[in-house]
């Protein structure tokens, strides 16, 4: 991989994640069909966690869930341990799915329910109220349709941005 | 044989940021979201506030196309609804001045000074947060604008929630729908008090002290005297109570502000009065010494047999309406300001 590529993708990379974390906490304030949103966040770890380097990928995760922590009042390290669990999935199971997105788009709905369900388990263990949401259920399904249904156009975007189909092995570890 | 050579280096990352994680999760909570973390969260704030403007206000017009759309639909039986309540409020207007009149009166004939109207400071949403179970708003005042934590958060339907965290720029509102919030309420019509509880996006859940009170649907709640000031609506009933196991009423009501489609509010300038702060000051002391009714044995002083006697914490037992009513069950950890 040559050097204004890595450059190209940890700029990529951390430009994408402030911009999915300001749009989550900005866009959604007020449109929130079904009363909730799509989860960004992690659409965004899923998309740039499949064509970064492995080590890079889990450090993303990490990075953005840290931000979000900073941001929530949620206990610091929680969505740093979820997302990076997600980065880590995907760097498991990517060189599975290649770019066929009807394996992608299940793919998708699962990390994004599981990495909700994930947080939300944890967030109960470490004495937040989570689980005591009467609308849980709702609250894991509906971001999982959402990134269901978004993750068409995000994740060809990521492909494209971090100039994965020009690196010589965009899954080298 | 397992050992740690068997591990790929992309795993042995995973542990380690894991690890991390664990470590950040338990100073943190040690730390009751204080110290490092707290700093940390501050900073953060400050450094993302700006970027938060700049897509807020991109953003703006986008959202207001699509809640015009989503509305367009409902415009006519909004439109027809709104008629009448425009003709029912100023019959209650004209009524409402007469009474001020009135009052203005008899507090001069009594010599008596008028309460004191509450100031406050009007805020936009700014953000919300990061995930689904977050409920809490971002808005654009802070510390600048003489907002403090504990201050209440009001729209035009009524309380919205409370201040749990400032930076010199903006505040984090904690909404009345979080589950570790528990507000001290009374019903409007029968003036009996209970307790409000948040359950997310589901309908809250209200406990009734007096279980031979009547509550029915459509009942007003507003705040009692504690943590909020008095008479803010908060909820309306939506089906009658029922009892629970003899020791409560139990029902489920709706917040009387829209909580979902919060933009403009209004923080009030208000702290707890003395006798709420006195109370919750009081429930990190020792028990109170209560003298017993009993005459003391003979050789021991007056002073001596005390009764010990806690105050109700307002967590579980016996919640009065007094300051210590309105617990923020969970706050005290990382779910803290």
């Amino acid at each position: 991989m040559n050097t204004a590529l890595k450059y190209r993708r940890v700029a990529v990379t951390i430009l994408s994640i402030i911009a999915a974390v300001a749009l989550q906490t900005t866009l959604f304030v007020r449109l929130r069909p079904f009363d909730a949103a799509p989860a960004l966040v992690i659409l965004v770890v899923i998309g740039l966690a499949r064509h970064l380097p492995s080590e890079l990928a889990l450090l993303t995760g990490f990075s953005a869930g840290l931000l979000e922590d900073l941001l929530s009042q949620s206990p610091l390290g929680l969505w740093a341990l979820t997302l990076t669990t997600v980065a880590y999935f995907v760097v498991r199971v990517r060189d599975r799915m290649e770019e066929d997105f009807s394996l992608l788009a299940p793919f998708v709905f699962a990390l994004t329910l599981g990495a909700i369900t994930l947080f939300a388990v944890l967030g109960t263990i470490f004495g937040e109220k989570t689980l005591a949401d009467a609308g849980f259920v709702r609250k894991i399904l509906v971001p999982s349709i959402y990134n269901l249904a978004l993750a068409g156009a995000v994740l060809p975007f990521f492909t494209w941005a971090l100039g994965a189909r020009a690196a010589s092995s965009p899954y080298q570890t | 044989m397992w050992r740690p050579t068997n591990v790929d280096r992309p795993t042995g990352v995973f542990i380690g940021l894991i690890i991390v994680s664990l470590v950040l999760v338990t100073v943190d909570l040690r730390a009751s979201g204080a110290g490092l973390g707290g700093t940390l969260r501050e900073g953060a704030q400050a450094v993302f506030t700006p970027i938060q403007r700049v897509v807020s206000s991109g953003a703006r017009p986008v959202v207001d196309f699509f809640e015009d759309l989503s509305d367009i639909f409902s415009l006519r039986g909004e439109n027809r609804r709104l008629r009448t309540e425009v003709i029912e409020l100023e019959r209650s207007l004209d009524e409402a001045r007469g009474l001020e009149l009135r009052i203005a009166e008899l507090e001069a004939i009594l010599g008596l000074e008028p309460p004191e109207e509450l100031d406050s400071v009007v805020a936009q949403v700014l953000a919300v947060g990061v995930s689904e179970f977050d409920h809490s708003r971002v808005i654009d005042r802070g510390r600048a604008d003489g907002i403090t934590v504990d201050m209440p958060v009001v729209d035009e339907g009524g309380l919205i929630g409370r201040i749990i965290a400032t930076t010199d720029e903006v505040a984090r509102v904690r909404l009345i729908t979080d589950p570790s919030i528990r507000v001290a309420v009374r019903i409007e019509r029968t003036g009996e008090t209970g307790v409000l509880t948040g359950r997310g996006s589901s309908p809250m859940v209200l406990e009734m002290f007096n279980t031979d009170a009547a509550v029915v649907e459509g009942d007003t709640l507003i705040t009692a005297d504690g943590r909020f000031p008095a008479g803010i609506p908060v909820g309306r009933v939506l089906e009658p109570a029922r009892s629970e196991v003899g020791f409560s009423l139990r029902t489920t009501a709706e917040p009387t502000a829209q909580t979902t489609r919060i933009d403009l509010v209004r923080v009030l300038v208000f702290t707890r009065d003395q006798v709420g702060i006195q109370d919750l000051e009081e429930l990190e002391r020792p028990p109170i010494v209560i003298p017993s009714e009993e005459e003391p044995a003979e050789g021991e002083s007056e002073e001596g047999l005390p009764t010990e006697t806690s105050i109700p914490t307002g967590e579980g037992e016996g919640q009065g309406v007094t300051g210590g009513a309105d617990e923020q069950g969970g706050e005290g950890g990382g779910g803290g300001g």
